[in-house]
């Protein structure tokens, strides 16, 4: 009588049953868009924000540096003619400030509905639609069953869907590919890490928080280096009369 | 050349009922005036089976049955049916010849082989086609118009001009389209077939019946020419329906606006047009009045003649409408007919092109429910104060900004009052003072403060029109 062999696990699954996720399998080829941070992206699957899945951005309170975490990569899509969607943001994108991290505003479509059930169904319309770009949907509590449309909805369209969510939904299931806590901690008054913990990532085991180190675009404090090209930071611009040209306007009026 | 008829019997009657999915169960009878008496002028299965017959008179329709919807026939509406129709049709065949008195259409199908197949296969497609937009046709092919017309009646499909005499000799001297009392005088000098009347001496038969029956003869055999004025096809479309049983739930509204809207897709077809506005009337009245109308329309973003894309839109909007009573007529009409560019695809099937993808279906989509506002841009205006210093624009606008990268990534829909004491002034004061040229006028220092959460926020505190400190931005 022969001994028992002891037989790998892989060659237990047969090769008709790719659902069964194996976890000696290595994950690399997850489509994904560079984050613009190198640190981050090297704890994400695919190198980056993944194409074609949600990502749920969960922060205590908006505003908590979960926005400019997304800049580069918005920026990266709208210089390519991709499209940019916003869904619903709570306050107005201010153009300047957009075009002057990078993102093109050609490229920037800003969608507003009137209730939930609408939001839900133009996120879905939206991630559904162009293909390639990006979503950005501020959503009232979606639901599970909501969210499984909506990542259905965003690897039909190969979307890069970024979901921001209240730090309570840390608690609820959810089938998004990438759930991330987000939280901005002060150093001084212009040096704003970003502390990152991944709570969910497919194709990936939960690593320990990432810290990027990020100085703030603040008015009153001069980048770094024109600093030390010694042109004096201007700590006040004082505008008492509009320019020339709309001087000139107002007269013709 | 070869033609094909396509007559409709039952258009009086089909023009009731295609509003309706379910108009099997419906019993729906025509009623007209012949001989000074209303009479029952055809009526659908439903009615039949009670026993309404046609030429009942109409109160002996209504002791039968008393559920029976009667309608009384609308000659005009037939007429502009046809019309309707014939330019429907106008996609099969560049010669299209309108018969009002027969409710006929004929159409010149032998250039058309090539493209459509043989005669007796585009039959049959045409009267699935119509069968869809909800008419009942009868069709037949014969070398000459009038054959074409006797074919249809009896369904026959005539390929060869030598072949006529054969296949019609043995139909019944009634099939000719003979006047009035040409039909029973000729009864009663015995004739009973076609082919007995033909084989007859034509100067005598001219004698008694008069030159334009022999003429019809000629025609109908191929003896003489038969020319026919090509039909021009009009520059707009309207088609409306009068809906037997009242429709009151806005989605039930579909059917009959998929039948017209995939009518006027094949009259796009015909005439490689396509349409960027669509209007809808529904008239809740039984009367035409101004209050007693619903009506919206439909705005494209490009010149489209996609049946499925139309009413996937036509869906989303219906969703949004509220009836406040059920709907009796429904008519759709097109806006301008425009050129419409259609999508070229590749011949070797290589990866399609990622990098520009139409935006417009989705965005006509999104306008279609949400409203045309819903779907904007952004842009700068030349202006210090932040507020004045932004505007949403069309998509279609060009975006002109001066790029900003100190500003805040966001900015309040409006300042909102704050005590300063709350928060950890960071940075400032800048000033600006602005806008005494258009009466907003303002002078303002701005500074960067943060709050307990950590949120980095733009403040300022405002000497003029309102003193006080207020929040306008925000960090990210």
């Amino acid at each position: 009588m022969a001994a028992l062999q002891p037989v790998a696990p892989d060659a237990l699954l047969p090769d008709y049953m790719p659902d069964v996720w194996r976890g000696c399998q290595v994950h690399r080829d997850i489509p994904a868009l560079s984050s613009g941070y190198a640190k981050l992206d090297r704890h994400l699957p695919g190198k980056g924000w993944p194409l074609g899945a949600l990502t749920e951005l969960l922060t205590e309170t908006s505003g908590n540096g979960e926005f400019s975490l997304l800049l580069p990569a918005l920026a990266a899509m709208t210089s390519k003619r991709r499209w940019v969607m916003l869904l619903d943001p709570p306050w107005v994108p201010y153009p300047p400030a957009m075009l002057g991290h990078g993102v093109a505003l050609e490229r920037v479509m800003l969608i507003r509905t009137r209730n939930v059930e609408e939001s839900l169904w133009a996120c879905e319309q939206a991630l559904r639609g162009v293909r390639g770009g990006a979503v950005l949907a501020w959503l009232e509590d979606p639901g599970f069953a909501r969210l499984r449309r909506l990542q259905l909805a965003a690897k039909a369209g190969h979307k890069a869907a970024f979901l921001f969510r209240p730090m309570v939904a840390a608690q609820q299931a959810s089938p998004a590919a990438l759930r991330l806590q987000v939280r901005t901690q002060h150093k001084n008054a212009i040096r704003a890490d970003i502390s990152i913990s991944i709570l969910k990532c497919r194709g990936r085991r939960t690593s320990q928080a990432i810290k990027i180190r990020r100085t703030q675009q603040l008015p009153g404090f001069a980048p770094l280096s024109e600093a030390i090209q010694g042109s004096s930071p201007s700590v006040a611009v004082s505008v008492t009369a509009p320019s020339e040209e709309l001087r000139h306007h107002s007269r013709s009026r | 050349m070869l033609w094909l008829a396509l007559q409709f019997p039952h258009l009086s009657l089909d023009l009731v009922t295609r509003g309706h999915e379910l108009c099997r169960d419906l019993p729906v009878a025509i009623s007209d005036n012949v001989s000074r008496k209303q009479c029952v002028l055809d009526c659908n299965p439903a009615a039949a089976h009670a026993g309404v017959r046609p030429g009942l008179p109409v109160n002996a329709a209504l002791g039968l049955l008393e559920t029976l919807h009667l309608v009384s026939r609308d000659t005009q509406a037939e007429q502009d049916a046809l019309q309707r129709l014939a330019a429907w049709c106008y996609q099969y065949s560049s010669q299209v010849t309108i018969i009002p008195q027969r409710t006929s259409l004929v159409l010149e199908v032998g250039a058309s082989r090539r493209l459509f197949g043989a005669a007796e296969e585009l039959a049959q497609k045409l009267n699935g086609e119509l069968l869809q937009l909800g008419y009942h046709v009868r069709a037949g092919t014969a070398p000459t118009p009038e054959a074409a017309c006797l074919a249809a009646r009896h369904g026959l499909h005539i390929s060869r001009a030598s072949e006529i005499y054969s296949r019609i000799e043995k139909l019944p001297l009634d099939s000719l389209e003979l006047d009035l009392n040409q039909g029973p005088a000729l009864q009663k000098m015995g004739f009973r077939s076609i082919g007995e009347i033909l084989k007859l001496p034509r100067k005598a038969l001219a004698r008694r019946m008069g030159p334009a029956a022999v003429d019809y003869l000629d025609r109908l055999t191929g003896s003489r020419p038969d020319p026919r004025p090509a039909w021009q096809p009009p520059e707009h479309f309207s088609s409306g329906m009068d809906l037997a049983s009242e429709i009151s739930t806005s989605q039930a509204l579909l059917f009959p606006l998929k039948r017209l809207v995939s009518e006027l897709c094949g009259v796009l077809r015909a005439r490689d047009r396509g349409i960027q506005e669509l209007h809808i009337y529904l008239r809740l009245d039984s009367r035409k009045s101004e209050q007693g109308e619903e009506r919206f329309h439909l705005g494209l973003q490009q010149a489209t003649r996609d049946e499925s894309r139309i009413l996937l839109l036509l869906r989303e909007r219906l969703e949004r409408l509220r009836l406040p009573r059920p709907v009796r007529h429904i008519r759709l009409r097109a806006g301008q007919l425009l050129p419409f560019d259609a999508q070229q695809n590749s011949l070797f099937m290589d990866k399609p092109d990622l990098s520009e993808q139409p935006v417009r279906p989705l965005l006509e989509r999104l306008c279609a429910r949400l409203g045309t506002d819903a779907v904007r841009g952004l842009k700068g205006i030349q202006d210090h104060r932040p507020e004045y210093s932004w505007s949403v624009r069309e998509l279609d606008e060009p975006a002109d900004c001066t790029a900003m990268p100190h500003r805040p990534i966001w900015l309040f829909a409006r300042p909102q009052r704050c005590r300063i004491g709350e928060y950890q002034v960071l940075a400032g004061p800048e000033r600006i003072e602005a806008g005494w040229w258009d009466g907003h006028d303002c002078r303002r220092d701005y500074f960067v403060v943060r709050d307990r959460t950590g949120c980095t926020l733009w403040a300022f505190r405002e000497y003029k029109p309102e003193p006080g400190w207020y929040l306008q931005g925000m960090f990210s």
